[in-house]
């Protein structure tokens, strides 16, 4: 059995920037004794340490398989450049962090993936371990490698290299694939039957057990499971009532992004944006009560010693007693040296008065909002409708509380966008730095951060078209010209990369073998736009003999089968085509708080609902 | 607050995976840890506090540190025993507590009364010493030894204040004490790479910093 020579690792860590991102050894890393401990399971965020460690969903998966006695679990990230070339040149395979262990000889591969720019780094990973890629050339002496997180709701692209995804919130399901897989392997099961197996699991998605056809176009004419016992569809997991939340966190010795103690406040979003992927597969609604919070950041606190925490949800001033926390967060912690930031707040005076009651615990730096579309008429169609008034009275009251500096995210690209539309974000840009000077005088910064829309799997915009480079590029160029002498800052995506996620969010199996042959030209970090790697994908594309446009460019039929169609979020497909009439019609829907529009979840999963009102959903 | 807090001495050992944590980073370890500890720390004053701690000298990256020193406050007495209690929980398993001790307030900071290091470098198995004490020998029978740095040179020879060389098997020991003074820092490693060696063959440790009597 290989094992990792760790004097040769260690001289060569001498010879890598930032070698602290290798050695583990963390306050609160978990060492369990190897060989005393039934089932290993290495949990792989395939990008840097210092992106990777402080993902919260990593942490989660971590605790609760490390709970078990007879479970132990240990991380693993992607190596930069130069500990890669070092790793390759001295063969020395990836290993984990807390042991050093070589990852190929742990029994489960878990990847954490939440953005589809991971995908190459994760087919990297795999190659550094000794592991085949492909998922049919794996055997039972390697590792089960099994994957997980928001981008896993399309699946497809990955098929090839993973051997089960799951679904949806992994909490609880986590823990049954683990119990599942050392049940067969002891029982001797060969790999087929412990994917038949496993894809018995709810939320559990085996891609090679189903075949897919496609028609002459292009499209898929037919997606149908290998046989009777496997699933027609998947549908996501959920946890009814949000779990105890981790407390005693890893604390990274070197430098990380979101370097503080991150607590999930609430999951779910009932804004109904039509844009938002994150809006529809979180859904439903669940909240964590005040109490429950502040006794969270009590532990946290005291077991990681940071100096800063982060509330996050995907709508903080949503939390039905949002403003009961941030009061007693200010009573309870307020001599405790430490800052609290409050991320993702709703355009309303009230989410100011939010950060009022934070006083000094708020940290310095700017207030951000995010608009996303500048014109009524936009906002009608994306479903995040403003009233102006509300907007100026909201930036008025930003800038009369102190703050200086005021972020505004927008996107284009949107679905039947007019360059009267990204004018209208020039303009409102103009207004605000024009209400802020007037307030504050010429201290005040504006800045326009836009992003460039992807139309996602899953969301009532799944259907359209990417907007083409040159139709991005003008209006960035709109942008560009706009601000010139303005004052105003403005940031935003270069056209290239959006493109590139185009066609790994939206994309059927067949994009496996692009994926694989982008890899083997020397596509990684995707994520990075520094090192732009289009040109190894657009060689891929047409080596592999695919179109790229037809991924990123078509308007796809209502009657398609999406490569994606047999991951059900819950939300029904008939739900997001009315939502996408809706929004051709320019009609809005309120917050689904106050009117439930039947889209699918409460079918799925309020069997599960708990019936104590203690539990709070956000469905009526 | 407290106009005359309390100021702690303590010395502790770095080792391990921790020899590859910078300056910087295990400046931020320190304030985590000590925040763990829930003691009483003092704080800077000002807009945005942040706890007051003096780290005598920053180790460089790969190094041990066997009785590396830092300063801390308290805002209210407490016992050495407790802290010390407190202090061993808290501390990552390659960050040792060695000693505590009360220092007076009018003692000038510990970077500021720092004049050397003792260093102890282990060499690599297959080097013969007799070579090596005749090559470290003939450099510093030379005038000056200019070693670059960035954009400045420093004499080498200048800040070598002893050195023996320890010949033993299987790896011979060289012991080397160099100026560490915020003008004059001596770096080991910079000797090595004089010397023809890689210092990722060396292990390097710092065994004791000398500072000068009140």
């Amino acid at each position: 059995m290989q094992t990792i020579n760790i004097n040769l690792l260690e001289k060569i860590l001498y010879h890598v920037e930032k070698p602290g991102r290798y050695v583990g050894g963390e306050h609160n890393q978990i060492l369990k004794d190897w060989d005393s401990i039934r089932t290993h399971v290495c949990l792989v965020f395939p990008d840097i340490y210092d992106i990777g460690q402080p993902n919260l969903g990593l942490a989660i998966l971590y605790d609760i398989l490390n709970q078990q006695p007879d479970i132990l679990a240990e991380r693993a990230f992607a190596p930069w450049h130069d500990l890669e070339t070092q790793l390759r040149q001295h063969e020395i395979p990836l290993f984990s962090l807390e042991s050093k262990h070589p990852i190929a000889q742990f029994d489960l591969i878990g990847f954490s993936l939440p953005y589809e720019s991971l995908y190459t780094n994760a087919l990297n990973v795999l190659d550094l371990a000794g592991i085949p890629l492909l998922s049919s050339e794996r055997g039972a002496e390697h590792p089960l490698v099994i994957a997980g997180g928001q981008a896993c709701y399309n699946p497809e692209p990955m098929a090839d290299f993973i051997d089960a995804f799951v679904i949806g919130e992994g909490e609880e399901v986590i823990v049954e694939v683990v119990r599942a897989t050392e049940k067969l392997k002891q029982a001797g099961a060969d790999r087929k039957t412990l994917l038949q197996e496993l894809s018995r699991i709810p939320g559990v998605y085996v891609p090679s057990l189903y075949s897919v056809s496609y028609a002459q176009n292009g499209t898929i004419s037919d997606f149908l499971p290998l046989n009777s016992s496997v699933p027609a569809f998947v549908t996501k997991r959920i946890v009814a009532k949000l779990p105890p939340h981790p407390t005693r966190l890893i604390v990274p010795n070197i430098e990380t992004v979101h370097d503080r103690l991150s607590i999930e406040i609430m999951r779910g979003c009932t804004r109904g944006c039509r844009f938002c992927h994150a809006g529809i597969v979180n859904r439903p609604v669940r909240e964590r009560p005040v109490s429950e919070i502040l006794q969270i950041i009590e532990d946290g606190l005291a077991a990681t010693g940071y100096e800063e925490i982060g509330l996050l949800s995907l709508s903080s001033s949503d939390h039905t007693q949002i403003l009961e926390l941030t009061k007693s967060v200010y009573e309870k912690f307020q001599n405790r040296k430490i800052l609290v930031s409050l991320p993702s707040l709703r355009i309303a005076s009230f989410s100011v008065k939010l950060m009022d009651e934070l006083r000094d615990l708020r940290p310095g730096g700017g207030f951000t909002l995010a608009p996303e579309a500048a014109s009524p008429r936009m906002q009608a169609i994306i479903n995040k409708p403003l009233d102006n008034a509300v907007f100026e009275e909201t930036v008025r009251t930003v800038f009369e509380h102190g703050w200086l500096t005021l972020k505004l995210y927008y996107m284009i690209g949107l679905p039947g966008e007019t360059m009267e539309d990204v004018q209208a974000i020039l303009d409102a840009g103009k207004r605000v730095l024009a209400i802020g000077r007037q307030i504050r005088g010429n201290r005040v910064r504006v800045h326009l951060s836009v992003g460039n829309f992807i139309p996602k799997p899953h969301t009532p915009f799944q259907w359209y078209p990417l907007n083409t480079t040159d139709e991005l590029q003008a209006k960035l160029d709109l942008l560009k010209t706009g601000v010139h002498r303005t004052g105003l800052k403005l940031s935003y995506n270069i056209p290239g990369t959006t493109l590139l996620e185009a066609w790994l969010s939206r994309g059927d199996r067949r994009l496996g073998q692009v994926i694989h042959r982008a890899w083997q030209l020397g596509a990684k970090f995707d994520a990075w736009g520094e090192n732009d790697n289009l040109p190894f994908w657009r060689q891929a594309f047409s080596e592999i003999g695919l179109d790229p446009d037809f991924y990123a460019y078509r308007e796809r039929a209502l009657d398609e089968i999406l490569p994606w169609d047999h991951i059900h979020t819950g939300v029904s497909k008939a739900f997001l085509r009315r939502d996408l009439e809706w929004s051709k019609l320019g009609k809005t829907r309120k917050d689904c708080r106050e009117q439930c529009y039947a889209c699918g979840i409460l079918d799925s999963f309020g069997a599960d609902r708990p019936i104590s009102p203690l539990v709070y959903w956000g469905c009526p | 607050m407290n106009d005359q807090p309390l100021r702690i001495r303590m010395t502790y050992a770095k080792l391990g995976n921790l020899r590859f944590i910078g300056h910087l980073d295990l400046q931020r370890l320190f304030e985590r840890a000590l925040r763990r500890t829930n003691l009483p720390l003092r704080y800077t004053q000002g807009f945005n506090p942040h706890l007051r701690l003096n780290l005598a000298s920053a180790l460089p990256l790969g190094f041990i540190g066997e009785a590396e020193q830092m300063d801390f406050w308290l805002d209210q007495e407490v016992s050495l025993e407790e802290i010390s209690n407190r202090l061993c929980k808290s501390l990552p398993a390659e960050l040792i507590l060695k000693n505590l001790q009360v220092i007076d307030n009018q003692q000038p900071s510990l970077q500021a009364s720092l004049l050397s290091s003792e260093y102890e470098v282990l060499l690599p198995a297959d080097l013969d010493p007799q070579i090596l004490q005749e090559q470290i020998g003939a450099l510093l029978t030379q005038a000056t030894v200019p070693v670059q740095r960035r954009k400045k040179t420093v004499d080498m020879k200048n800040l070598i204040l002893d050195w023996q060389l320890v010949k033993q098997a299987p790896q011979s020991l060289l012991k080397i004490s160099m100026k560490s003074t915020p003008a004059e820092n001596g770096r080991p490693d910079e000797l090595l790479e004089l010397l023809g060696l890689d210092p990722a063959d060396c292990q390097v440790t710092r065994t004791k910093l000398i500072f000068c009597e009140e």
